[in-house]
C-alpha cells in the first residue's frame, strides 16, 4: 500500500483506484474517493452511471475487485465484518420484515450487530423518526414514507461512521424532506460521515455537502447540475 | 480460448482418425465367448461412462477457478462440461440398457453404477437449468459452480450409499455379470484402450466446440446489451 | 454471533407462527401425500407395516420441499435479504440461523407426521415412537442443511420450485436410503448402525460444507 492512502483517523472513507466490472461491462472505472468526519458527498449522475455501484461497494455488499477501500482506517476486504458493524445504508429498499413491528424490527437490527439496545432506547428511536403511534403494530401495512422513517431510525440506533443513503429523499413529502434534512445535520455535527447518491439538487441544498459528478464510471468534484425537469411533487 | 480456437481444426483431424482406428479395431476383434457379439457395446460403453466422470471432475476444477479467481475463461468451460457431460451420461446409460437387455434379460437394473449414472445424469440436467433460469448470468454462473461442488462432494456419497444398499438386496448373479463387465482381460484389451484414447479426443473437441460457442453467444449478448444501453 | 443466528431462526419462526403460512400449508400438504398413498397402494395392515418408513420418508422429502420454498420468501420482500447480508456477522453464521429455522419448523411437522401416519395406515408401532422419530432429526438435520442452502442458490430463479425438487431430490439420495433402511432395520429388527452412520457423515460433511458454501454463494 502506498503511504499515501494511509488513512488518517479523520478520515472515514478512503477510496484508492476502485474499478468494478459486471461481465464485460466496466462500470466504475478508477474511483478515488475521501470522506472525512462530518462531511456530506453528494453523488449526481444519471441512471446507469455506477451510483448505485459505488454505494454498493461501499456497503461492503460487493467485493472490491481492483483498488482498496480503508472505513475508518479498517481494510475492508479483510475485515468486511467489522466495516458493515460502522455502517448503516439505506437505500431504494427498506429491508423491513412486515410481520415485525417497528420496535421488534430494530430489535433483529440491532442483534445482528454488536449493539444491544434497551427496550427503552428502541422505543426513542420509534419515537424520534415519528412512530409512536404505530410502534407495536406490523410494519406490513405502513406507507412507503413510514417505512423509510423507520429504516432511518436504525442510523439512531447504530450511530455509525457512515451512513449512505441511495436517493433518501423519494417517498418523503416536504415535512419528511425538512425532518431528514435535520437529522442528517445533527449526524454530520456529531462527526457522521454521509455518501449520498440524488436526483435532488433542490432538497440537498439545506445540507453542508460536497457535490461529486459521476459519469460513465468516472468520478469528479463538480457542482451539482442544474434542474431540467421539475419531478412531481411527493 | 485462442488457444482452443488454434487447437480445433488438428484436434478434429486427429479425433476421427482416432474413432475410425478404434471402432475398427472393435469391429474386428473376436466376440467374447460368454457374451458373445454383445461385448462389442461395452467399448462404447465404457468410455463414455469414464467420460462422464471425468467431465464432472473437470466441471469441479473449473468450477473452483472461476469461484476463486472470478474467471469468465473457467466459467465458459464449466457451462461447455456440463453439456459435454450430459451427453456422454446420456449414451452411457442408454448404451448400459442397450447392453443389459441381452445379458441381463432387463433394460434396467438397479445396480450401483447405473443409479448413480442416473443421478449424475439428473445432476448435470440441473446444473444447465440453474444456470438458465437465473436473470443475472453473473449470479447464475456462481450459484452453479456451487452446485457442481456440491454435487462433487455428494456424488461419492451417493455412490456407495447405493452399493450398500444393493448388496444387501441384490441377487448375486446380478453382481456376477456386473462384474464381468468390467473386467475385461486379453485380446478385448487392445479396442478398448483405442476407443478409451478416441473418447478422450472426442471429448476435448466436444469441449472447445461447445467453449468457443458460449463464448460467441455471450459477445453476441454483451453487444446487444451495449446497443441497447445506448439507444 | 450465535446470537445472531438464534435471532434469524426465531424471526423466521416467530414469523411462521404470526401468519401460519408454511406450517399449516407443510401440515396439509402431508396429509395429502398421505391420502395419496392410501388410495394408490391401499395397503392392508401387513403392507403398511412394510411401507411405512417409505412413506414417512417420502413424506418427509415431500413436505420438506414445500417449505424450503418459503424459507427465502420473508427475505424477498423489500430486499430483506440484502439487509441481511449487511449484519456484522460472518455470512456462515446467517447461514446458520436460517438453517435452524427452518429445521425446527420441519421437525415441528414431522413431530405431527409421525402420529397422524400411524392412524391413517392402522399401524401400531407407538413402542418403537422414539427411535424412529430419532432417525427422522438425524435425516432431517442434513436434509434441511442441503435444502437451505439449495433454497439460497435459487433465489429469483424462475419457476423455483421445479428447480428445488430437481436438485434437492438426487441430492439427498443417500439421506433417502439411509433412513428408509435404519427405519425398516428398527421395525424388522434388521440392521441399524450403519444406517445411521450413514446419515450422521452426511449430516457432518453438509453442516461443514454449506456455511462456507452459502459464504461464496452471497458474494457479489
Amino acid at each position: 500500500m502506498p503511504p499515501e492512502t494511509a488513512a488518517r483517523p479523520a478520515d472515514v472513507v478512503c477510496l484508492t483506484g476502485v474499478h468494478h466490472r459486471f461481465g464485460r461491462q466496466q462500470v466504475l472505472k478508477g474511483i478515488d474517493l475521501t470522506v472525512r468526519r462530518g462531511e456530506c458527498v453528494v453523488l449526481y449522475g444519471s441512471n446507469g452511471s455506477g451510483k448505485s455501484t459505488l454505494l454498493a461497494l461501499l456497503s461492503t455488499r460487493y467485493a472490491l475487485r481492483q483498488g482498496s477501500y480503508l472505513l475508518d482506517g479498517l481494510d475492508t476486504t479483510r475485515h468486511g465484518d467489522e466495516a458493515r458493524d460502522r455502517l448503516v445504508f439505506v437505500g431504494h429498499h427498506t429491508h423491513l420484515y412486515g410481520h415485525l413491528t417497528p420496535v421488534e424490527n430494530l430489535r433483529f437490527f440491532a442483534d445482528l450487530r454488536t449493539l444491544s439496545p434497551s427496550e427503552a432506547r428502541l422505543r426513542e428511536a420509534v419515537a424520534e423518526v415519528g412512530l409512536a403511534r404505530v410502534a407495536d403494530k406490523p410494519s406490513r401495512w405502513f406507507s412507503a414514507g413510514m417505512r423509510k422513517r423507520l429504516a432511518l431510525a436504525r442510523m439512531l440506533l447504530a450511530n455509525p461512521s457512515l451512513l449512505l443513503l441511495d436517493e433518501p429523499y423519494s417517498a418523503l413529502d416536504a415535512q419528511g424532506v425538512a425532518w431528514l434534512n435535520a437529522m442528517l445535520i445533527r449526524f454530520q455535527e456529531n462527526g457522521g460521515a454521509v455518501v449520498m447518491a440524488s436526483h435532488d439538487p433542490e432538497r440537498v441544498a439545506a445540507l453542508r455537502h460536497l457535490p461529486h459528478h459521476l459519469d460513465r464510471g468516472i468520478l469528479t468534484p463538480a457542482p451539482p447540475p442544474p434542474r431540467i425537469e421539475e419531478p412531481p411533487s411527493c | 480460448m485462442k488457444f482452443l480456437a488454434r487447437m480445433q481444426a488438428p484436434l478434429g483431424v486427429l479425433t476421427l482418425i482416432a474413432l475410425a482406428v478404434g471402432l475398427w479395431m472393435v469391429w474386428t476383434a473376436p466376440a467374447d465367448f460368454q457374451q458373445g457379439g454383445a461385448v462389442r457395446i461395452l467399448y462404447l460403453h465404457v468410455p463414455s461412462a469414464k467420460m462422464s466422470l471425468f467431465c464432472y471432475i473437470f466441471l469441479t476444477i473449473v468450477s473452483i477457478i472461476h469461484l476463486w479467481k472470478r474467471s469468465e475463461t473457467a466459467d465458459i468451460l464449466a457451462e461447455a462440461a456440463t453439456a459435454v457431460g450430459i451427453s456422454f451420461t446420456g449414451i452411457t446409460l442408454a448404451s448400459g440398457a442397450i447392453w443389459g437387455k441381452p445379458m441381463w434379460g432387463t433394460w434396467w437394473a438397479w445396480d450401483a453404477r447405473l443409479t448413480s449414472m442416473l443421478v449424475l445424469l439428473i445432476l448435470y440436467k440441473g446444473l444447465m437449468v440453474l444456470r438458465h433460469s437465473m436473470d443475472d448470468p453473473a449470479k447464475g454462473a456462481r450459484a452453479t459452480a456451487i452446485l457442481a461442488i456440491v454435487g462433487a462432494v455428494d456424488l461419492p456419497i451417493i455412490h456407495y450409499s447405493v452399493v450398500w444398499w444393493r448388496t444387501l438386496h441384490q441377487p448375486p448373479s446380478l453382481t456376477m455379470a456386473e462384474k464381468s463387465a468390467v473386467h475385461i482381460s486379453g485380446p478385448l484389451l487392445p479396442p478398448l484402450l483405442a476407443m478409451s484414447v478416441a473418447f478422450i479426443l472426442l471429448g476435448v473437441y466436444m469441449l472447445t466446440l461447445k467453449a468457443r460457442q458460449i463464448e460467441a453467444q455471450r459477445k453476441l449478448d454483451a453487444l446487444e446489451a451495449a446497443r441497447l444501453h445506448h439507444e | 454471533m450465535l446470537k445472531a443466528a438464534y435471532r434469524i431462526a426465531w424471526k423466521d419462526v416467530a414469523g411462521d407462527f404470526r401468519r401460519r403460512a408454511t406450517l399449516s400449508s407443510m401440515l396439509f400438504f402431508a396429509i395429502s401425500v398421505l391420502v395419496v398413498f392410501q388410495a394408490a397402494f391401499e395397503p392392508d395392515r401387513k403392507e403398511a407395516l412394510r411401507l411405512l418408513p417409505g412413506l414417512l420418508w417420502a413424506t418427509t422429502l415431500f413436505t420438506t420441499l414445500v417449505g424450503l420454498g418459503r424459507v427465502f420468501q420473508a427475505e424477498e420482500e423489500d430486499g430483506a435479504f440484502e439487509g441481511l447480508l449487511l449484519a456484522s456477522v460472518p455470512r456462515g453464521v446467517i447461514f446458520f440461523g436460517k438453517w435452524l429455522g427452518n429445521l425446527l419448523l420441519t421437525l415441528l411437522v414431522e413431530l405431527m407426521i409421525l402420529p397422524l401416519t400411524m392412524v391413517l395406515f392402522n399401524v401400531d408401532v407407538w413402542r418403537q415412537t422414539g427411535e424412529i422419530l430419532g432417525i427422522l432429526v438425524l435425516g432431517t438435520v442434513g436434509l434441511t442443511g442441503l435444502g437451505t442452502l439449495l433454497a439460497a442458490m435459487t433465489q429469483g430463479a424462475r419457476s423455483r420450485e421445479t428447480l428445488l425438487a430437481l436438485l434437492l431430490l438426487p441430492l439427498t439420495a443417500p439421506l433417502l436410503i439411509a433412513g428408509v433402511q435404519a427405519m425398516a432395520g428398527i421395525l424388522t429388527g434388521g440392521e441399524v448402525t450403519p444406517w445411521i452412520r450413514l446419515l450422521v457423515i452426511f449430516d457432518v460433511i453438509y453442516l461443514a460444507l454449506t456455511p462456507w458454501a452459502f459464504g461464496w454463494l452471497v458474494e457479489e
